[in-house]
């Protein structure tokens, strides 16, 4: 009933190719955003933004990175976590080296840095395919692991090895380190996450959008409509790198504060995948459907001993969850391999026609 | 066949023949070879296609006629001889460049972007023309959206002339064979060539469906005026639609001429009655 | 020309001034290899047959070990454990086959392979769950591995065998045999490989799949628990292992998917040169701890020149 398309005609390939061909789903963007900035901020918590409204922003977008990669140019990755960590690591020396560099700006040429790794570790992708691409960026995960590791100048010689966040402002207020707000920390993230997911969502409908899938479907075919592979990979690895690099730096300045090299270790990267696959391949608003369940999955593991009033610790409970999550990924690539996003679109396809279902 | 009748069709014939040979050469091969292994697919071949006509290429199976095609737009790269198109010479190319060279084709096994719509697949035809860069992509609103629309128009007159408006938004994976291979059609056509190949476009039709792409394929040519080089084994078809028919046997070129001429060349005959070498 | 100095020159003065040392290496390089040959024999085995390039193989290795172990810690005796142990594993072959290949046969290879990295989750989460996380030590004595060690005298230097590493090795070289005989001289070893060969040629001789699949993803499982003993034995038995089991990767992309000797020999030879770059090169130049990417970054190198892996024949593509 409410998605009655009747009475909507296109007039014009303006309206085809809008965004939202059909209105209720301007109206359901509008909805979703509303819960973010106004909704939710009005319930949260300081533990609901710490534990879950952040954490689920900055895995969305990650796994949005990887989606334009893999989902969309069909290049499996399996080394998201060392390009977040180039974000990262790159964030942070801009910021210890300029200190008065706007947070923006040093995120935004993070992002340039771990775009250029990218690029370097996707160089193979014009020789190798397949399951051996994904072996090969392996090979960036362990070695850039590596690297954030023995490199002591990456976290400024400091005797812990690790990476420490001070406090950053941004026009007046405190956005980074312990003295901010979870709120306004929350508000950043959001608004950079809104922004690039806009970005991200045009460029997948236009050209590059067009160009990707084809070298996703049938490569040799896309390179004999005269699409030059190589460009067209490249391009996938720097876009996709670029964002997971702005990912991974949100995630140590806005979320985590600190680092160890082992955070972008392996687990973080199959972590992003499963959103992205549970999320559903190709899609960028499932990213955040697939990110909410990852990242809410074990904290209602957690309240689960509670209300059953039973005694589980939190080791055992932290194994379901993974035992979960890889049953959920089985599942989803038998039942539904385009995952949440394409059950949201059946949903609403039957939604559309409804009563008349023929 | 009345006497009368065969007259005319020779005359015909000749005249046909004799357009083609003041025409313009649009694309020369020039004792082409290409051998995989053991295997020679082209063996010394020679042939030549004119402006505006359709030439169609023939034999048995495993002759080479689509590794000649392979060739043609530099997918495999010859071992020996010259390729002159539009007056330039070359041996080999990088295949992405060919549709800028004004080559586009269509595949044996049809060969869509499986993942996508219909809509979309004729648009990735477009994608040599598509100038905007990642700025404004990412902008979207402006000239990319512009430009867009602009070769949205022009990929809807396309999706007219082929009668698939009903399935612009279908997934092609989803689609019929037949269907498949006329948007497959559509694609090549999107990149507006001069020279359209096309593997065995009618392979697996039914009679209808060979009909509707017969009078495509003569549309293209007298309407756009497009050089087209056609695979096809349903022989009736090949003597329908084409001015001039080269034949393959074993990667050797056996035969060259008009429709009726190669008809009757024994070597032909025999290739195709499987007689021994 | 300090830097040129050691990496061209000061590690060969080394080798060849202390012989026995390097044998020591070339030893301990030799165990990992077999045993990173041994895992990527479970992918090819099962590569062959299914078309999966299963991720799970090296999880399955831990898994193997901890069952063994676990059910060892609950009061079965070793002799005892190892039949049971194997029997999980039929379990497991089993439950793959219904759960996961048998929905997802004829997806494309990249969801097959995301589809066992999902077993590999649910493996890893499973085996904690059961037998909980923290590292376990082989159960080496119960199970008559010999412990001590043998020590040679070459060149009038000094090299270290552990009797244990030593079993290793010959474990790993029966476990070849066996299985290259039964691949080659009996009926189901020959489906197997028709399998791989040609799907539709097997079927159309009337080979079950499902069958099929279930053998080999047991044969898989048996390979992994006798990788795990001996594995275990060295390292001790928690998923930390899970990394170093990643290392059968570079080695099949070095070996071919589909080629035996190629994981045998591609296994071999990355246990050697990483072993060897760590200590000659590694701890020297790079403050160590390179034996972590050394494998993926030469497989990767060698893929550059070689798309097809070092075994591998060069196809061209077709359209
Ligand atoms: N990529 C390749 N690798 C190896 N051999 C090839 C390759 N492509 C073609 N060949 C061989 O070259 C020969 C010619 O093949 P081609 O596909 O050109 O034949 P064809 O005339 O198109 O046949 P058909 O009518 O069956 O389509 C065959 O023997 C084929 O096996
Ligand atoms: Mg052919």
């Amino acid at each position: 009933m409410f998605y009655r398309v009747s009475g909507q005609f296109k007039t014009s390939y303006e309206s085809d190719m809008a965004l939202f061909p059909v209105k209720q789903d301007a109206i359901l963007l509008a909805f979703i955003l509303a819960l973010f900035y106004v909704a939710f901020p009005m319930m949260a918590s300081e533990f609901t933004y710490k534990a879950l409204l952040v954490p689920v922003l900055i895995y969305a977008l990650a796994a949005m990175g990887l989606n334009i990669l893999t989902g969309y140019a069909g290049q499996l990755s399996l080394g998201t976590a060392g390009f977040m960590g180039v974000g990262a690591y790159a964030c942070y020396k801009i910021t210890s080296i300029f200190p008065e560099v706007n947070i923006v700006v040093a995120l935004l040429l993070s992002g340039c840095f771990s775009a250029a790794v990218g690029v370097a570790f996707g160089l193979p992708s014009l020789r190798i395919k397949g399951f051996y691409l994904a072996i090969a960026t392996l090979a960036a995960q362990f070695f850039l692991v590596w690297l954030f590791e023995k490199w002591a100048w990456l976290y400024n010689f400091n005797a812990s090895g690790a990476i420490e966040v001070k406090g950053h402002e941004f026009f007046g207020l405190v956005i980074t380190g312990p003295n901010a707000a979870p709120i306004t920390q929350y508000y950043f993230v959001l608004v950079c996450v809104t922004v690039v997911s806009f970005a991200m969502i045009n460029i997948t409908r236009g050209r590059f959008g067009r160009v990707w899938k084809a070298v996703r479907d049938m490569d040799i075919a896309a390179e004999l409509v005269g699409i030059n592979l190589m460009r067209a990979k490249l391009s996938a690895f720097a876009v996709s790198s670029y964002v997971v690099g702005i990912a991974g730096a949100l995630l140590v300045f806005f979320w985590k504060g600190a680092a160890e090299p082992n955070l972008f270790d392996i687990p973080l990267s199959f972590k992003v995948l499963f959103i992205a696959i549970i999320g559903g391949l190709g899609s960028i608003i499932g990213n955040f459907l697939g990110a909410l369940l990852i990242v809410a999955l074990p904290v209602l593991l957690n309240l689960l001993p509670g209300v059953l009033g039973l005694e589980i610790n939190s080791a055992t409970l932290e194994h379901i969850n993974v035992m979960i999550v890889g049953a959920l990924i089985v599942f989803f690539l038998i039942v539904e391999p385009h995952g949440l996003a394409r059950l949201w679109a059946l949903i609403r396809e039957k939604l559309i026609i409804w009563p008349f279902p023929h | 066949m009345s006497v009368i009748e065969k007259a005319a069709d020779i005359t015909a014939s000749s005249i046909g023949l004799q357009k083609a040979e003041e025409r313009e050469t649009l694309l020369d091969l020039a004792n082409v070879s290409l051998s995989f292994g053991g295997v020679k697919a082209i063996n010394n071949i020679s042939f030549d296609i004119k402006r505006g006509e359709v030439r169609a290429i023939i034999g048995p199976n495993g002759a080479g006629k689509t590794s000649m095609l392979n060739v043609i737009n530099g997918f495999y790269q010859p071992q020996e001889g010259v390729i002159t198109f539009r007056g330039s010479q070359r041996r080999s190319m990088k295949p992405h460049l060919a549709v800028s060279h004004g080559i586009a084709r269509t595949f044996q096994n049809v060969a869509l972007f499986k993942g996508m719509s219909t809509l979309d697949n004729i648009m990735a035809g477009r994608t040599t023309r598509m100038k905007r860069n990642m700025f404004w992509q990412i902008l979207y609103y402006g000239p990319a959206q512009r430009e867009e629309i602009a070769h949205r128009r022009k990929v809807e007159e396309i999706i007219d002339f082929l009668e698939i408006a009903h399935i612009r938004s279908t997934p092609v994976g989803k689609l019929p064979y037949g269907l498949q291979k006329r948007v497959e059609l559509a694609r090549a056509l999107a990149m507006e060539p001069d020279l359209l190949l096309l593997d065995e476009p009618m392979a697996g039709m039914n009679l209808e469906e060979k009909e509707d792409m017969s009078r495509f394929i003569i549309d293209v040519n007298e309407q756009l005026g497009t050089t087209i080089a056609l695979i096809e084994h349903d022989i009736g078809v090949v003597m329908d639609l084409s001015d001039r028919v080269v034949v393959l046997d074993y990667g050797r070129k056996i035969a060259d001429g008009s429709p009726e001429e190669v008809q009757k060349n024994q070597d032909v005959i025999d290739a195709y009655l499987g007689v021994s070498h | 020309m300090e830097t040129l100095y050691q990496i061209f020159a000061d590690p060969f003065v080394q080798i060849v001034s202390a012989p026995d040392f390097f044998l020591q290496v070339l030893w301990e390089g030799l165990v990992s290899g077999v045993l990173y040959a041994l895992i990527a024999l479970g992918f090819v085995l099962i590569f062959k047959s299914s078309r999966i390039f299963n991720f799970a193989q090296g999880i399955m290795v831990v898994f193997a070990a901890l069952t063994l172990v676990g059910l060892h810690e609950n009061g079965v005796p070793a002799w005892l454990a190892v039949p049971l142990t194997l029997g999980v594993m039929y379990l497991l072959a089993l439950s793959v086959e219904r759960v996961v290949l048998r929905p997802l046969v004829g997806q494309p290879d990249i969801i097959l392979f995301m589809a066992s990295i999902g077993v590999t989750m649910f493996l890893i989460g499973f085996g904690e769950f059961v037998f909980g996380g923290e590292n376990k030590a082989m159960i080496t004595a119960e199970l008559g591995i010999p412990t001590g060690s043998i020590e040679f005298f070459p060149f009038g230097g000094f090299v270290l065998i552990e009797q244990k590493d030593l079993t290793a090795v010959i474990m790993a070289v029966l476990l070849v045999l066996c299985l290259l005989l039964f691949l080659n001289k009996t009926a189901m070893g020959r489906a197997i490989r028709a399998l791989g060969d040609d799907h539709q040629a097997a079927l159309s001789v009337g080979i079950s799949l499902s069958k099929i699949w279930v053998l080999v993803w047991f044969i898989a499982g048996v390979i992994a628990l006798a990788t795990g003993i001996v594995w275990g034995a060295r390292a001790g038995v928690s998923f930390a292992l899970e990394v170093i089991a990643y290392k059968a990767l570079p080695v099949l992309m070095l070996g071919g998917l589909e080629s035996v000797s190629g994981a045998i020999i591609g296994g071999i030879a990355i246990g050697l040169l990483e072993k060897i770059f760590e200590i000659y090169w590694g701890q020297p130049l790079f403050g160590g701890n390179t034996e972590t990417w050394f494998a993926f970054i030469l497989a990767l190198i060698v893929l550059l020149f070689r798309p097809q892996g070092l075994f591998g024949e060069r196809i061209i593509e077709r359209v």
